[in-house]
C-alpha cells in the first residue's frame, strides 16, 4: 500500500518536471500570490513565530543549497545556455574565433538525410527498447511475485545481470558477432546452417535491429524492482474478490492487476525513453555508426560531427533539436499516459 | 519450519504476503522457477563467455571460438596489467567513483534540506531549477564543457570529469532527497535549535542520519552509474590521460584489434567491483529500490 501511493508521488514529480520545462520556470505561480500559502493556516501565533524565524535562517538556508547550485549552473545550465549560442555559429571546436551564421545549421541539419536517419535509428532504438525492455521486466516481475518463499534468491539472480555496464556488454558481443571467429557464426556453421553466419554488424540491413537487439537482452534490473515493489502493494482482496466472481486469472490481470500498475508504467517508460533517446555507448562500440553512417543515433552524431569532425557549430544545433525531442516526446508521452491511468 | 516458529514468537503480527502460499511448492511455482533460471542463464551468457575465454589465449579463442579453457591460468589478467595501461585506469575509475561519491552525500542532502526549509516561492523556484536538469541530456552541454574546461586547463583531467559527473547526479538527487526531507516533522530540528545547536549542526546531526536510506540508495545508485560510465570520460580525458577502465577498453579494441583474450579479462575485471559493491549492499540496495526509487 506505501509502494502504490509512493509511486504516485514519483508519477506526479516526473509529471512537473516536465510540464515546467516546457513551459518555463515560473509557469504554474500565480503572480501575486501570498508568499508562505501553506505556512498560514491553524495557530496563527505560532506560526507566525515560526515564519519570522524562519525568515531570519533565509540565509543559511540559502548557504546550504549554494555548494550544488553553484556546481550545478556552472556544469549543466550555462553550458545548455552557451550550447544554444554556439548553435548559431560556424565554431570548429578548435580556433579562438568563429562568425554568427544565424539558423544555416538548423537549416542544414533539417535538409541532411544523414540527419534524419539518425532520428529515426534514435525513435527506432529508443522507443523500441523502451517498449520491450518493459515488457521484459514486467513478465520478469510476475514471474517474481509468483515464486513464493524462493522470492529473494531469484529476484537477486535476475538482477545480477543488470550490473553489468551497457557499453561491456557491447564490448562482449562485438567480438560474440564477429564474422571469422565469433561464437555466434562458428555456433551457425556447426550447428549446421553455415548459410545464417552474416556480418551482423556490417550489414546495413539489418544492424539496427542487431543493435536493438543486443541493447534489449537484458532482465530489466531496476525497472524490473519497481514493478515487483508495485505489483506485491496490489491489495490482496482485490484479486482475491475478481476470482470470487469468476473472473480467470488473464481478466484479473487485464481488469485488475494491469490498471494498478498505471503509474508505474508510466514511470518506467518515461525513464526508459530519456535513456532511449540517448543511446550512444553500444553504437559507438558496436559499429561507429557504420557501415558508412547507417547505425548513427542523434546522440552518437552530435559526438561525431562535434568532436570527430571538427563541426562544433553544427554539432550543438543538432544537441538542441536532440533537448526539444527529448521534451516534447516525454511530454507527449506523459500525456497519453497520465489519460490511459485516468480511464483505467 | 522458520516461517512457523517466527509465526508462534510474533503470532500479532500480519504475515508477509508470500509466507502466507503453503509449504510446498507447486507445480506451477517450479515452472516459474525453472523459467526464470533459463533466462538469467541466457542474459548472463555473453559475460559467462568472456569469463571461460579470460582463461584461454587468443590462439586458442581463434581456432575454437567455441571451446572451454584446458587449463586454469591467470597469465591474461597479469598480461593486461603489464602490457596495458589497464592498472592505471582502474585507479582512475576508483578515484572519480569515491570523489564523486563522497562530494555528493557532503553537497546534495545538504541542498536539498535547504531547498526546502527556505520556504515560499524561492524554495519551488530553486526545486524546478535543479529537476528541469533531468530533462537536459549530457549531449547538450559536452562540447561547451570541453571549450570551458581546456580554457581554465583542466581538460583532460580526473577533475573535469568529477566535476561533471555533480552537476549531472544533482538533479536526480535533488528529487530524491526532496521528496524524504518533506516528511521529516520540523519539530525535531526546532528542539535542536533551542538546544543552542547551529543550523549546520543541526542538519549533521539530527536531520541527515535520518537520511540514511536515501542516502543509502543514492550512494549504491550513483556507485554503480560512476563505474559503469563510458561517455563522459571518452569525451573528457584524451590519449594523455591513462582513461577509466571502460575507456581503456575502448582504446584497446581499436589498437590491439587481436587481443581478444585482453579485452575479455578485461571485461571481467570491470564487472567484479560491480558485483562486489552489489552485494556488499544488496539488502539496502533493494530496499533503497523498493522504496527510494519507486518513493523517489
Amino acid at each position: 500500500m506505501t509502494d502504490q501511493s509512493a509511486s504516485q508521488g514519483q508519477t506526479q514529480v516526473v509529471g512537473a518536471a516536465v510540464r515546467l520545462s516546457g513551459g518555463g520556470p515560473l509557469d504554474g505561480a500565480p503572480e501575486g500570490a501570498p508568499d508562505d500559502v501553506s505556512f498560514v493556516p491553524v495557530g496563527p501565533e505560532r506560526e507566525q513565530r515560526r515564519t519570522r524565524r524562519f525568515r531570519s535562517a533565509r540565509w543559511v538556508m540559502l548557504g546550504f543549497v549554494a555548494p550544488a547550485l553553484v556546481i550545478y549552473l556552472l556544469m549543466v545550465i550555462v553550458p545548455s545556455i552557451q550550447s544554444l549560442q554556439l548553435s548559431f555559429t560556424n565554431w570548429d571546436g578548435i580556433s579562438p574565433d568563429y562568425e554568427y551564421v544565424g539558423v544555416r545549421n538548423y537549416e542544414e541539419i533539417l535538409t541532411s538525410g544523414r540527419f534524419w536517419n539518425a532520428v529515426k535509428n534514435t525513435l527506432i532504438l529508443g522507443l523500441g527498447s523502451a517498449v520491450i525492455i518493459n515488457a521484459i521486466s514486467l513478465g520478469v516481475a510476475l514471474m517474481l511475485d509468483k515464486v513464493g518463499r524462493w522470492q529473494g534468491f531469484f529476484r537477486t539472480a535476475v538482477y545480477l545481470p543488470a550490473l553489468v555496464s551497457g557499453f561491456i556488454l557491447a564490448t562482449v558481443w562485438k567480438y560474440l558477432l564477429n564474422f571469422n571467429f565469433g561464437a555466434v557464426n562458428t555456433f551457425l556453421r556447426d550447428a549446421g546452417f553455415p548459410e545464417w553466419a552474416r556480418d551482423w554488424l556490417g550489414d546495413s540491413s539489418i544492424v539496427v535491429g542487431v543493435i536493438l537487439f543486443i541493447t534489449c537482452f537484458t532482465l530489466g534490473g531496476n525497472t524490473t524492482l519497481i514493478y515487483l515493489a508495485n505489483l506485491q502493494s496490489v491489495p490482496q482482496e482485490l484479486t482475491e474478490a475478481a476470482r470470487i466472481d469468476g473472473a480467470n486469472s488473464r481478466q484479473v490481470f487485464r481488469h485488475v492487476t494491469w490498471p494498478m500498475l498505471a503509474g508505474a508504467v508510466t514511470v518506467n517508460m518515461t525513464l526508459a525513453m530519456i535513456a532511449g533517446w540517448t543511446i550512444f555507448d553500444q553504437v559507438m562500440v558496436l559499429t561507429a555508426g557504420g557501415p558508412g553512417f547507417v547505425s548513427e543515433t542523434m546522440a552518437f552524431f552530435i559526438y561525431k560531427v562535434g568532436f570527430g569532425e571538427y563541426r562544433a557549430g553544427f554539432g550543438s544545433a543538432a544537441a538542441i533539436v536532440l533537448f526539444l525531442v527529448v521534451i516534447v516526446s516525454t511530454v507527449a508521452a506523459n500525456a497519453y499516459m497520465r489519460k490511459r491511468e485516468i480511464q483505467a | 519450519m522458520s516461517t512457523e516458529t517466527e509465526l508462534l514468537v510474533a503470532p500479532a503480527r500480519k504475515p508477509r504476503r508470500q509466507k502466507a502460499t503453503p509449504k510446498k511448492l507447486t507445480a506451477g511455482q517450479i515452472a516459474v522457477m525453472a523459467v526464470l533460471a533459463v533466462l538469467v542463464l541466457i542474459v548472463a551468457s555473453p559475460v559467462i563467455y568472456a569469463f571461460l575465454n579470460s582463461f584461454r589465449s587468443y590462439a586458442e579463442i581463434t581456432v575454437d571460438p567455441m571451446g572451454l579453457p584446458t587449463q586454469f591460468t591467470l597469465d591474461n589478467y597479469i598480461q593486461l596489467f603489464q602490457q596495458t595501461d589497464y592498472g592505471e585506469a582502474l585507479l582512475n575509475t576508483l578515484i572519480i567513483t569515491v570523489a564523486t561519491v563522497v562530494l555528493l552525500v557532503a553537497i546534495v542532502p545538504m541542498a536539498a534540506y535547504g531547498i526546502e526549509r527556505v520556504g515560499g516561492r524561492t524554495s519551488r523556484f530553486l526545486y524546478i531549477l535543479f529537476i528541469a536538469g533531468l530533462m537536459i541530456p549530457f549531449q547538450v552541454r559536452m562540447i561547451p564543457l570541453v571549450k570551458g574546461f581546456d580554457e581554465v586547463g583542466l581538460y583532460s583531467t580526473l577533475t573535469s570529469v568529477i566535476l561533471v559527473h555533480l552537476g549531472g547526479a544533482a538533479s536526480f538527487g535533488i528529487l530524491l532527497y526532496c521528496s524524504f526531507i518533506k516528511g521529516i516533522p520540523i519539530e525535531v530540528e526546532e528542539a535542536a535549535h533551542v538546544d543552542g545547536a547551529g543550523r549546520l549542526r543541526t542538519f549533521w546531526s539530527i536531520v541527515f542520519p535520518m537520511l540514511l536510506p536515501v542516502t543509502s540508495a543514492f550512494v549504491i545508485i550513483q556507485a554503480l552509474g560512476l563505474w559503469n560510465d563510458f561517455f563522459i570520460p571518452l569525451v573528457f580525458l584524451d590519449s594523455s590521460s591513462a582513461g577509466t577502465i571502460n575507456v581503456a577498453i575502448n582504446r584497446m579494441v581499436g589498437l590491439l584489434t587481436s587481443q581478444w583474450q585482453l579485452i575479455y579479462t578485461g571485461a571481467i575485471l570491470a564487472i567484479i567491483p560491480s558485483v562486489a559493491i552489489f552485494a556488499a549492499f544488496q539488502r539496502y540496495f533493494i530496499k533503497g529500490m523498493s522504496v527510494g526509487a519507486v518513493k523517489g
